[in-house]
């Protein structure tokens, strides 16, 4: 008969100080979640910057390497063997480690960088270095610099667009930035950079040349990697992993997520954050049917059902959910904004996750107003009189 | 379904708690409502009138007995029933029971909704049921910015605006003053007449008690006779004016007396005696207007006693027995010192005299023993 009367949100709107509160505290709940759930998305993305951006098919480490940054040796003749296999076409051995980089401007601060060196004459790093800078490391002692990495490594990308290149010492020995690429940081990992493979053994002078780290494996076109890697695990033996892609990324995370407590911490925040929001959400609803218990009784005597009831408290627990998660969005995006510039992490708010953080979020209104509703089981109408 | 009884209760006894603790509230209870027909329910607290207004308003479910409601048994009756029931009644609450963070409009629209109306029907329909409770101008407005008045009002238009055959009222001027108490009466009575409702009305409010067309009084569970109600009601408030202020009761009752006895002397009472004897009353003896109605209703009461009497019509008050009862009466007042003296004789002849009662002196051999 008439155009719908939202009961529930006259009532939300009639008390707009407890509304406001209702609507920070679930604001503040969705931050949370945002904040712990994106942070352990960006540690997952974050961890596997390299494995997406060198160019490989198959890539073979050792069984003992749990991660990137201490990835451990295997002989470079595995690698080797590989390159007679049918679809293989052509290999590129990785030497990794950790040095010690001196800051340029301050040379007594010094700080431990991821390094990396291969050969520039083969395939694999054509999406993160340019052709002038595969040529430029070929010079002893010029390496490219990751600009994305934290700032206490001093202000390289400055000074070189200021002189276009910059002198320091990695593990005491001076070298020079020819060029810069970018990567960014992660957990384990504050910057990089990128040299030959005999720019490498000069840095580390006592590593051998015959042990490398990562093996980065090209295939012909039109095969496929999982029959090339099935090939290659049956001829060789167990002392090295040859892993698709994937595997290689998945390897990565599992560390983070599982070997370290960082991945079970955020999810854990995550949760925490559900948590608070259900209680606050909880307490906001139950207050307001508490407070209109009279006014629902007399409903009840006039002939309203329990279901209307109902439909009124989860039509608020639904108004709360939205009006709580759009500034919660708003804030979180400003928030990823500022956390991505101070961490270099990957702090993005993706359509997905906010559409799975709102259904979260939606979730846990609709779950305090399910609470809420047993104390409306309670009214009797009887007692309006 | 026209011509039906509205409310029809039959034998209702209801009790709460069980086993050792069970609690009887009321106690075969049957009385009826017409349409049109307002009945005041009136007793102590807990004396069981609430309870009763909860099982006529299908919100309690009867025990015992049978309650019939706009045709429908409550008796155990499912929810289903008792919701339908509760939707064809207008209920005036206590404390109005207007939901806050609606406007007045809204809140009458709560109720309309209810039922089937159009759209546009529905909105003339909370206009004209708002401006005939005096809300036109308030329609917008939230409950917390209108007096108590005006939010009983509010609630009687929401009862009012399904044009329900059963209205249901819980002490609807408790929290009201005088002249507000008395509007909104006004107000139930006058729509209830409109569209011929019956009316349930609990009140301890005594000065609505004239809008009923018949009192029910509830004492302990069980229905009393109003006499009996009144009478104790009154002796105890006289019985309280003599302990407290003994000198104003012998002034009233000294005026009460000499005015009937004078004014109703030659049986009549004109208006314009009426008139005067207030005028008199109260500007010359200083009487309260309160302390005026009293000698006046006094006196109305002892006119219209001897008027009957006077009228031969006596056997409508007084039969044989209660005759043979009130001379008998009066010799065992005059017996109560031992002795009967022959004054006390000759009063009561005068009283027989004046009320047209025949000495029953005469026709016995003396006063039963």
């Amino acid at each position: 008969m008439f155009d719908f009367m939202p009961l529930g949100w006259l009532q939300l709107k009639h008390q707009k100080l407890r509304l406001l509160s209702a609507i920070l505290g679930i604001t503040f709940a969705v931050i949370l979640i945002f904040v712990q759930l994106e942070f352990r998305e960006a540690l997952f993305v974050s961890a596997v910057r390299y494995h997406s951006a060198l160019d490989y098919d198959l890539v073979m480490v050792s069984p003992k390497t749990e991660y990137l940054i201490s990835s451990k040796e295997f002989p470079r003749n595995r690698l080797y063997q590989t390159q007679g296999m049918p679809g293989v076409r052509s290999v590129t051995p990785i030497y990794s480690r950790l040095a010690n980089w001196r800051n340029p401007i301050d040379r007594s601060r010094s700080r431990s960088i991821f390094v990396l060196g291969f050969d520039p004459a083969d395939r694999g790093f054509a999406r993160i270095l340019t052709p002038q800078a595969h040529e430029k490391i070929k010079t002893p002692d010029q390496l490219v610099f990751d600009r994305l990495g934290r700032d206490e490594y001093g202000p390289v990308a400055e000074l070189m667009a200021a002189k276009n290149s910059v002198s320091t010492e990695v593990n005491d020995r001076e070298v020079t930035v020819a060029s810069l690429y970018a990567i960014g940081t992660s957990f384990g990992l504050d910057g990089g950079i990128i040299t030959s493979d005999l720019n490498f053994l000069r840095l580390f002078p006592k590593d051998k040349k015959s042990a490398i780290t990562i093996g980065l494996i090209h295939l012909d076109p039109g095969e496929d990697p999982q029959e090339v890697q099935a090939r290659i695990l049956s001829d060789l033996p167990t002392d090295v992993l040859v892993l698709t892609r994937q595997q290689f990324e998945e390897l990565e995370i599992a560390y983070w997520n599982n070997t370290t407590p960082i991945g079970y911490i955020f999810a854990f925040g995550a949760i925490i954050g559900v948590i608070v929001g259900l209680i606050i959400v909880y307490q906001i609803l139950f207050a307001d049917v508490q407070d209109h218990l009279p006014e629902y009784a007399t409903l009840k005597a006039m002939g309203y059902t329990q279901g209307y009831l109902r439909n009124v408290v989860l039509q608020q627990a639904i108004i709360l959910a939205v009006l709580g998660f759009l500034p919660g969005l708003g804030l979180s995006i400003l928030l990823f904004d500022q956390g991505a510039e101070a961490t270099r992490l990957p702090l993005e708010m993706s359509r997905e996750s906010a559409l799975q953080i709102f259904a979260l979020t939606v979730a846990m209104c609709a779950g305090s107003g399910l609470l809420t509703l047993r104390k409306l089981r309670g009214i009797d109408p009887a007692e309006v009189f | 379904m026209a011509g039906e009884t509205p409310i029809a209760l039959h034998d209702v006894s209801y009790s709460y708690g069980k086993g050792a603790r069970q609690k009887q509230i009321l106690f075969n209870i049957s009385t009826s409502v017409q349409a049109g027909e307002i009945i005041i329910l009136t007793g102590p607290s807990g004396s069981g009138k609430t309870t009763l207004l909860t099982l006529i308003g299908a919100l309690r479910s009867a025990q015992q007995g049978s309650v019939k409601v706009l045709g429908q048994e409550l008796k155990n009756a499912r929810e289903q029933t008792q919701i339908k029931v509760r939707r064809q009644i207008g209920y005036i609450f206590q404390a109005h029971n207007l939901l806050d963070s609606l406007t007045i409009s809204q809140n009458v629209r709560m109720a309309l909704q209810l039922s089937q109306f159009k759209r546009s029907e529905g909105r003339q329909r909370i206009r004209e049921v708002l401006e005939r409770v005096g809300l036109g101008d308030h329609i917008n407005k939230y409950p917390g910015e209108l007096s108590g008045g005006q939010k009983q009002r509010a609630g009687i238009a929401r009862a009012l605006v399904n044009r329900p055959r059963v209205i249901l009222a819980d002490e609807p001027t408790a929290s009201l003053d005088k002249q507000s108490g008395r509007d909104v009466v006004d107000l139930i009575q006058e729509l209830a007449r409109e569209d011929g409702a019956a009316v349930v009305l609990v009140t301890h409010d005594n000065r609505i008690l004239d809008v009923a067309d018949r009192i029910l009084h509830l004492e302990d569970g069980h229905i009393r006779s109003l006499t009996e109600a009144v009478s104790e009601g009154t002796s105890r408030m006289l019985n309280l004016l003599e302990k407290h202020d003994p000198n104003s009761a012998s002034y009233l009752a000294t005026f009460a007396f000499a005015l009937s006895r004078v004014a109703y002397a030659d049986n009549e009472v004109s208006d314009t005696e009426r008139t005067e004897m207030r005028r008199i009353l109260q500007d010359v003896a200083h009487l309260q207007d309160g302390e005026v109605n009293f000698i006046m209703d006094i006196s109305m009461m002892q006119k219209r006693a001897k008027a009957e009497l006077g009228n031969q019509n006596v056997n409508s008050v007084f039969d044989t027995d209660r005759k043979k009862l009130l001379i008998d009466s009066l010799y065992a007042i005059a017996r109560a010192d031992g002795h009967v003296h022959e004054e006390e004789l000759v009063e009561i002849r005068a009283i027989s005299a004046e009320f047209g009662l025949a000495d029953p002196s005469r026709e016995s051999t003396g006063p039963p023993a």
